[in-house]
């Protein structure tokens, strides 16, 4: 750049040589422009400090959001179970075999005939009839039996008709009676 | 920072001596030099580090990827399955009969839990049905690391318990999701519901045969947890699960709890072997209760034996006898061929080709009415009244009847039952058919048959499950498709409910124990020869039973009872007929069904 520059000049008449001496523009030195350096150094500190810890602060409420997420499932769980056990409870209590169990212990049996009272007018509909424990049906099923083996079969001695009629025919018959009702006690213990 | 306090190369300045910037270019140069040579030691120290990194990356990515794969999901990555709540099954108002609830189960890592196992079973065992020696051994156990303790336990007992246990310190007790199923009402209505076994899979009754619209479909969620919690930004996916469809029966359970209560103690009372009894709502044909004896525990299936864990009320097949005489007298006043008041004359015995009909009582002759006939539940007389049928005839009467077909109310194995077709059919099956023998019905398919005599002829297919649902088959059952068709004209069908009056009427019929004070119960009782199971012959053994409905001038209920071989000699009249009355009561009573107020007109049973 210079060089054509340098040309340039020297076409240039030398007329009032001293002005233009004057007026020549000279290269000045450059000033040196520094902005501040301290807000800068501030400003980017404090956005990174902010950045961090705004990265921070979001990570851990996450984190703690997380915590938070996991306890609520757990207690919605808990309650869920909760709710579920206890409508198990209630299910228990309107079985109907307990209601009838407790019933039955109460002294009450089914009606044999069932009569009704039309509200309207006062009249009896059906035969009322008083219920009897005859009516009563069975609510418990009957105790289960012991197995066979647990189970002998009674044994019968006849008693021997003795050729006397003494002291010992008495008491040959009352010692077949006390085997037999012996047994037959066996065999109704075991039923029970 | 260090080039400001450098003297920089600038422009010339004027008034410097030149030789001083040429005096400086050689040191700026071999500047430069030295820090092409920094920067290329730098490039190749970076290549070198980069290129280690790329032989890393290539091994982790290229050759044992699937291995760090797999490690990194066993790491931190949990998948659980959600499982999807199965459908309950309901009665018609909405009380469970089978649900789900959360559940855990509990298990154990016997080499931890060895040291304090006494302490351990003692908590399990006070809080829990489980044998303490039982749950001692599993905790003792040697060389294994899992044990079950106890399943489907609730998850709140199960909780407290593990909380109990943490307490002292012990280590060794965790629980694992294991849903629990159960069955509120125990024994009520099992037959029809059925079980779910150990492993979760149904096992019988309405939870096989509705499983796949129960069961529902499970998902999944995968995600990356850290200390037991979520990762928030980790990786995460959801498959939410599908829940089941509920399940509602047309039974009522209390009407079931009450049926089932009668049937034991009728089969108890008897000696009988087994026994069944069905209620059904005589214009909706919806069954109110289908019960059987002996049952099970659906809580508890293998407690009981095999045999009793089905529905024998639709399983198995006996022969009617004479409930069926019904139906072949309704049929008969439907063709037109007698009225009530026919009259018969009833022989001693009846020669038919080789064999000889008899009546369960002796008599000699008797003149007899059709009524009559019905009323004392005689064999001879119902013959004779049928021989004016064609087999034919009497065969499309008694298909129309829904003998012979299977109801479809969605219950697994349920049997035809028997009815040849009357191509094969001989005099003699005719006649025996007649009076109920030689041909066989399950029970539900029994009280359909004498429904439609209740329903003023309109025959109206039984159903079990209300509304609408199909079954693993593909079947669609359910009382919205209930079918009804006419099989005997609306005269014949209270003509016969007028005969049946007087089997319950306590001067002329065999069942005095079946009618119900102030209400006209109409019904009849049959005793009949039983086909054994070993030699395919009548083998002295009995089936008795009986069917009824009240009120008999404007039917609402018919209940339809069966003992199976009762070794107390009581027949259909004294065995069937007071658990009929109880049944009946019952269900008048408990929906309300006051008397009609009507009196029976008197029966002529004789001429």
């Amino acid at each position: 750049m210079s060089a054509p520059m340098f040309q340039a000049r020297n076409r240039v008449p030398r007329i009032a040589e001293a002005a233009v001496e004057r007026a020549r523009l000279t290269v000045v030195p450059r000033t040196p422009a520094r902005a501040a350096r301290v807000p800068f150094v501030v400003l980017v500190s404090l956005l990174l400090v902010g950045g961090v810890a705004g990265l921070l602060c979001f990570n851990t409420s996450m984190q703690q959001a997380s915590f938070t997420a996991t306890a609520m499932e757990d207690q919605a769980a808990r309650l869920d179970a909760k709710q579920q056990s206890l409508n198990m409870e209630l299910d228990a209590l309107r079985d109907p075999q307990r209601v009838a169990v407790r019933a039955k212990r109460m002294g009450m049996v089914p009606p044999s005939a069932p009569a009704f009272i039309r509200l309207s007018d006062g009249t009896v509909l059906g035969k009322p009839t008083p219920a009897t424990p005859e009516n009563a049906i069975r609510v418990l099923p009957l105790p289960t039996r012991k197995p066979k083996n647990l189970r002998p079969t009674p044994v019968v001695i006849e008693a021997k008709p003795s050729a006397t009629d003494g002291a010992a025919s008495p008491a040959g018959t009352g010692k077949a009676g006390t085997k037999k009702s012996h047994d037959r006690h066996r065999q109704q213990g075991s039923q029970r | 920072m260090t080039q400001g306090s450098r003297p920089r190369p600038g422009p010339p300045r004027p008034g410097r001596p030149q030789p001083v910037q040429r005096r400086r270019r050689p040191r700026l140069r071999s500047l430069r030099g030295a820090s092409l040579v920094r920067l290329r030691i730098g490039f190749i120290l970076i290549a070198m580090v980069v290129s280690v990194f790329a032989a890393r990356l290539f091994q982790l990515q290229g050759v044992d990827a699937q291995a760090y794969v797999a490690k990194a999901r066993s790491e931190g990555v949990v998948t659980v399955t959600l499982p999807a709540t199965r459908g309950t099954i309901k009665d018609r108002n909405g009380v469970p009969l089978a649900e789900s609830v959360d559940g855990l189960m509990i298990v154990a890592d016997p080499t931890m839990t060895v040291k304090h196992a006494s302490g351990i079973a003692t908590i399990i065992a006070r809080r829990l049905d489980v044998d303490y020696f039982d749950v001692l051994d599993r905790l003792r156990k040697p060389d294994t690391h899992f044990q079950y303790i106890a399943r489907r336990v609730p998850s709140t007992e199960a909780e407290g318990i593990v909380q109990a246990i943490d307490a002292h310190g012990w280590k060794g007790i965790d629980t694992r999701r294991d849903p629990v199923r159960t069955y509120p009402a125990a024994d009520i209505a099992a037959n029809l519901v059925g079980f779910m076994n150990a492993n979760g899979d149904a096992g019988e009754g309405a939870e096989l045969m509705f499983d796949p619209m129960l069961s529902g479909k499970d998902g999944s969620a995968t995600y990356e947890t850290g200390g037991g919690n979520r990762i928030p930004l980790g990786d995460n996916s959801t498959v939410p699960p599908k829940s089941g469809h509920d399940l509602e029966l047309t039974i009522d359970r209390d009407v079931q709890w009450y049926t089932q209560r009668v049937v034991r103690q009728a089969v108890q009372g008897s000696g009988g072997s087994s026994g069944a009894a069905v209620v059904m709502d005589t214009h909706t044909g919806q069954l109110l209760s289908v019960a059987d004896y002996p049952t099970f525990d659906a809580n508890n299936p293998g407690l009981s034996s095999k045999a009793d864990l089905g529905s024998r009320a639709l399983r198995d097949v006996y022969e009617p006898g004479s409930v069926e005489k019904v139906l072949t007298a309704s049929s008969l006043i439907d063709a037109g061929k007698v009225t009530p008041d026919t009259k018969i004359t009833v022989p001693a015995q009846l020669p038919r080709g080789s064999h000889v009909i008899h009546d369960y009582f002796p008599h000699g002759t008797l003149h007899l009415t059709l009524t009559g006939v019905i009323a004392k539940s005689s064999n001879i007389g119902t013959v004779l009244a049928a021989s004016q049928f064609q087999h034919k005839e009497l065969y499309d009467y008694l298909r129309r009847f829904g003998l012979g077909t299977r109801t479809n109310i969605g219950v697994r194995g349920e049997s035809s039952g028997v009815l040849n077709n009357w191509r094969n059919w001989s005099q003699i099956n005719q006649d025996t058919i007649a009076f109920g023998q030689g041909l066989a019905v399950n029970a539900v398919q029994m009280a359909a048959a004498v429904n439609t005599i209740a329903n003023g002829g309109v025959y109206v297919s039984p159903s079990l499950v209300k509304g609408e649902a199909t079954t693993s088959g593909g079947q669609t059952v359910g009382s919205d498709t209930s079918k009804t068709h006419r099989v005997v004209s609306a005269r014949a069908a209270k003509l016969t409910a007028q005969m049946m009056e007087s089997v319950t009427n306590p001067d002329t019929g065999t069942a005095a124990g079946a009618a119900i004070d102030g209400y006209r119960v109409a019904g009849k009782t049959g005793t009949a020869q039983r086909v054994g199971k070993t030699c395919r012959c009548y083998d002295g053994t009995f089936t008795v039973s009986f069917a009824g409905f009240a009120p008999a001038d404007n039917p609402r209920f018919l209940a339809y009872v069966v003992v199976q071989d009762p070794k107390n000699g009581g027949g259909g009249g004294s065995v069937g007929g007071p658990a009929f009355h109880k049944i009946m009561s019952y269900v008048l009573q408990k929906y309300a069904v006051p008397p009609t107020g009507r009196k029976a007109p008197t029966p002529r049973i004789e001429w």
